[in-house]
């Protein structure tokens, strides 16, 4: 090696490596990532504390990773050599047939399922009202089929059982979820990049818990309702954690109409003060955000309380997880009110709350994955 | 710190460079001394404190032997001697083999030991205790120093800058080579930078870079599945492609660390021993040690093996001999069953080798001796790989055919499918064939080449890195 290669092979490593360094100290840091939609770490601050403990450090680290320059880039990137290199997962998605993104689902911690369970069945012998449990199956399970040849995924239908065989027999089961999606799992009933239902997902999903809650003859058949395309540009959840780039986005779509129906949210605060504010069957001011599927009831909330002013019929509480948000506009003309508890956030009594607010049924409803890692269910009992 | 990491190769490294290059020649050790210190500290800052023990009893210990050996005090400085290695081995067992036989003891109702979890620090505050990063490696190191001065091949070190700048440098401090003082002292005191030196290290460095990101991470995720695959599931053909993955997972990350250390130790003007020769080509498993970790072979063989008699004894003593040091080397790789037991394989392989094999071998042919060789490293791998004594049965009975989960089911054809590119380039980066290749390249080509690779390899590692979430460190048991 003469000299003078040598010193240019230098000057480019050292070259690279400036430019990198350059390039971190003049990029401002970013708060949030849209594409992996999660907040970015930030600068530690540096205490004794820290540093003896040694979490300035990691977390410097951390930081360093995630602010990164051109970090979307690099990790399409990652995502692109995988798949060159015969890969057909990237952080635990799957690379699937027609365009599609699908979690991996491993087998689940039995403890937590059972316990889960148990959960549900404490909260039924407390109620007071009739309880109703449905597990909605998700791609993994419905769209098998897509799945890379072979590839591994656990049966969610064996959790099902589990969890159906550990209820009493007071808990009414919405089995038919169980064949209403698989039935017509040839229509886009998922989304292909994000986890949850899509409205017409969401349209089989209630034809299954209305017969359930005991109002099959109500079921209104979907020709009722007009199909308005909200989106045609969503790129979900699961897109964001694979690192995937390469897919086409999702559609979004809503089929009954937010006339008369009023939602009102409550917000409870550290010292149990609560605060209401109002929100929409359809927040279409989500639509301009990469969280869209949040524009269902605007997203998370503790306690969501659905009017419907159809004032002669029943009233509903769910038990929820996010899956419920698309389902509640098609539950909308058969129940007067609609409550929706999420144990993330709702940590006060649930079966108080049915109590004082003359509830006449409760649902309580989860997507599998969701349910089996769920470590928030054990409020519900109180 | 870990090399395979975008702080390493984005922050630390160029603030190393910047200060070591920018700092007058006869103060370069002082600023690597600092450096090595924040090295060392980022991930466990009170074990530095082990870092300052370990430099000024092994400083004390040379200069006592010299001053000995100066007098003609012989018995003084074998004393002196002993005292070293009684300290550097009271370190090591301390904080690594410490819980393991209380824990081992308290199964046999033997309570004498307490298990620690947390070392008290002054002001009512404690850390856990768990295994300072890299003590195998600088306890040996440190070990060889003061044995080093009394056999005469070194001298002691006047300067404790440069005796501490021995003790922590960064680039072998944590996962070797390991470097004895004879073959570094030296270039303590005085080393050449040169710019033919720094690109040969870059090269070096962005070779073992591209092993660990690119082969041994991604392999790991192979192995990985398979290791926490329950008993039930397991099928033949996931067997061997679960201990395959952990094969290359472990060469490649060990052997790219070194590539990496050497790399960088040459960006610093050192230059270190090879630790690494192809060692999946041997044809025999006397020859695999040749190739495999040779700076722990090497040294075992001169601080322990030699020491004991070495082969000039008689058979019986040989084979107790032969015996302690690979009971020795096993337990090295960490405080566990196992890792005995995988070092006593080897033990009882080698000496079947010695006394009736090798004779026998050199008339087969090259392929069988290949699959010989290869077999037993696999076999070794699996008593490495699978701690838990309860799981290896049934893993070894699924690799001979007696799987729970049949020969082979759809998710091992899954896995080969997806795993099959990276198996077959690990397999030939496995051998001399790259290198190979290269060589037959014209000047011209190759000086196209080289930059557009070093980048390429640099970039992709980049790319991993940054999506990093997954970036284990194998060895934080040694």
């Amino acid at each position: 090696m003469s000299k003078k290669y040598a010193l240019f092979l230098t000057v480019l490593f050292c070259g690279f490596l400036g430019v990198m360094v350059t390039a971190n100290a003049l990029t401002p840091d970013r708060e949030f990532s849209q594409v992996e939609n999660r907040p970015l770490a930030q600068r530690p601050a540096l205490s004794l504390q820290s540093l003896v403990s040694g979490d300035f450090m990691s977390d410097y680290e951390t930081y360093v990773t995630d602010q990164f320059p051109g970090r979307d880039g690099w990790t399409a990137a990652k995502a692109y050599a995988e798949k060159l290199v015969g890969k057909q997962e990237n952080n635990g998605v799957y690379f699937c047939a027609d365009s599609t993104l699908i979690s991996r689902f491993d087998a689940p911690d039995e403890k937590r399922v059972a316990n889960n369970a148990k959960y549900v069945a404490q909260f039924a012998e407390k109620a007071g009202v009739p309880v109703t449990f449905g597990l909605i199956p998700t791609q993994a399970y419905v769209w098998a089929d897509k799945l890379p040849q072979g590839a591994p995924t656990y049966d969610q239908r064996t959790v099902y059982a589990d969890v159906a065989g550990a209820l009493p027999d007071t808990i009414t089961l919405v089995d038919s979820l169980w064949t209403a999606l698989p039935d017509h799992k040839d229509e886009g009933i998922f989304y292909r990049t994000d986890h949850h239902w899509t409205s017409l997902g969401a349209y089989y999903g209630y034809t299954a818990v209305m017969e359930a809650l005991g109002l099959g003859d109500e079921v209104l058949p979907l020709s009722t309702y007009q199909k308005t395309t909200v989106s045609d540009e969503f790129y979900g959840t699961v897109f964001s954690s694979s690192g995937v780039r390469w897919v086409e986005p999702d559609e979004m779509d809503v089929y009954v109409p937010e006339e008369g129906i009023t939602v009102t949210s409550r917000i409870y605060d550290a010292s149990g003060k609560i605060t209401e504010e109002p929100r929409q069957l359809y927040d279409e001011s989500f639509l301009e955000k990469k969280d869209k599927y949040s524009m269902f009831l605007g997203g998370q909330q503790a306690l969501g309380i659905v009017k419907t002013g159809n004032a002669d019929k029943p009233k509903l509480l769910i038990i929820r997880d996010s899956y419920s948000d698309s389902l509640v506009p098609f539950l909308t003309p058969h129940f007067s009110e609609i409550h929706l508890i999420d144990p993330r956030y709702y940590k006060l009594s649930a079966s108080q709350y049915i109590a004082d607010n003359g509830i006449d049924q409760a649902l309580v409803l989860y997507s599998v994955p969701n349910f089996v890692t769920d470590a928030n269910l054990v409020w519900i009992t109180r | 710190m870990v090399f395979s990491s975008v702080f390493f190769l984005f922050t630390y490294l160029p603030i190393v460079l910047f200060a070591y290059y920018i700092t007058p020649l006869r103060w370069r050790n002082a600023v690597l001394l600092v450096v090595n210190l924040i090295f060392y500290g980022w991930g466990e800052p009170v074990y530095i404190a082990i870092m300052f023990l370990s430099t000024a009893i092994d400083y004390t210990h040379g200069r006592l032997v010299e001053k000995c050996k100066a007098r003609n005090n012989d018995k003084g400085a074998r004393m002196a001697v002993a005292s070293s290695v009684f300290f550097n081995l009271a370190l090591l067992f301390f904080f690594k083999y410490w819980n393991f036989i209380a824990g081992s003891l308290a199964g046999l109702g033997l309570t004498f030991m307490p298990i620690i979890q947390s070392l008290p620090l002054p002001g009512g505050h404690s850390i856990p205790f768990t295994l300072p990063i890299g003590i195998s490696f600088y306890t040996f190191q440190t070990m060889s120093y003061t044995i080093d001065v009394y056999r005469g091949d070194a001298k002691a070190q006047r300067s404790i800058i440069n005796f501490g700048t021995f003790v922590t440098l960064f680039p072998q401090l944590i996962a070797g080579p390991i470097i004895k003082y004879k073959d570094l002292g030296d270039q303590i005191d005085h080393r050449d930078h040169t710019v033919e030196k720094f690109a040969s290290g870059v090269q070096r460095f962005t070779v073992g870079a591209a092993k660990k990101v690119l082969l041994a991470n991604n392999l790991g995720m192979l192995w990985d599945t398979y290791k926490a695959l329950p008993t039930a599931q397991l099928t033949t053909l996931g067997a061997w492609l679960g201990i395959l993955a952990f094969s290359f997972q472990l060469y490649f990350d060990f052997s790219g660390y070194s590539d990496m250390a050497i790399g960088l130790g040459r960006m610093l003007g050192f230059e270190f021993l090879e630790n690494f020769n192809y060692p999946y080509i041997s044809r025999s498993l006397t020859e695999f040690w040749r190739r495999w970790h040779i700076s722990l072979g090497t040294w075992f063989r001169e601080y322990l093996y030699i020491p004991l008699g070495g082969n000039r004894v008689s058979k019986p003593r040989l084979l107790f001999n032969l015996m302690v040091v690979w009971a020795a080397t096993g337990i090295w790789h960490g405080a566990s069953w196992n890792f005995l037991l995988w070092g006593l394989y080897y033990g009882v392989l080698l000496v079947v080798e010695k006394f009736f094999l090798n004779a026998w071998m050199e008339r087969w042919p090259n392929w069988l001796r290949h699959v010989y060789a290869l077999f037993f490293i696999a076999i070794g791998w699996t008593l490495f790989a699978v701690e838990d004594f309860s799981h290896l049965g049934p893993y070894f009975r699924a690799m001979f055919g007696l799987a729970e989960g049949g020969l082979m089911n759809g998710a091992a054809l899954y896995y080969l499918r997806s795993y099959l590119p990276m198996l077959v380039m690990a397999a030939l980066s496995s051998t001399p064939l790259g290198k190979t290749l290269w060589d037959k390249l014209g000047e011209k080509s190759k000086k196209l080449l080289l930059p557009i690779l070093l980048m390429a390899a640099l970039l992709i590692c980049t790319c991993y890195l940054v999506d990093a979430t997954y970036n284990p460190f194998l060895y934080f048991r040694f």
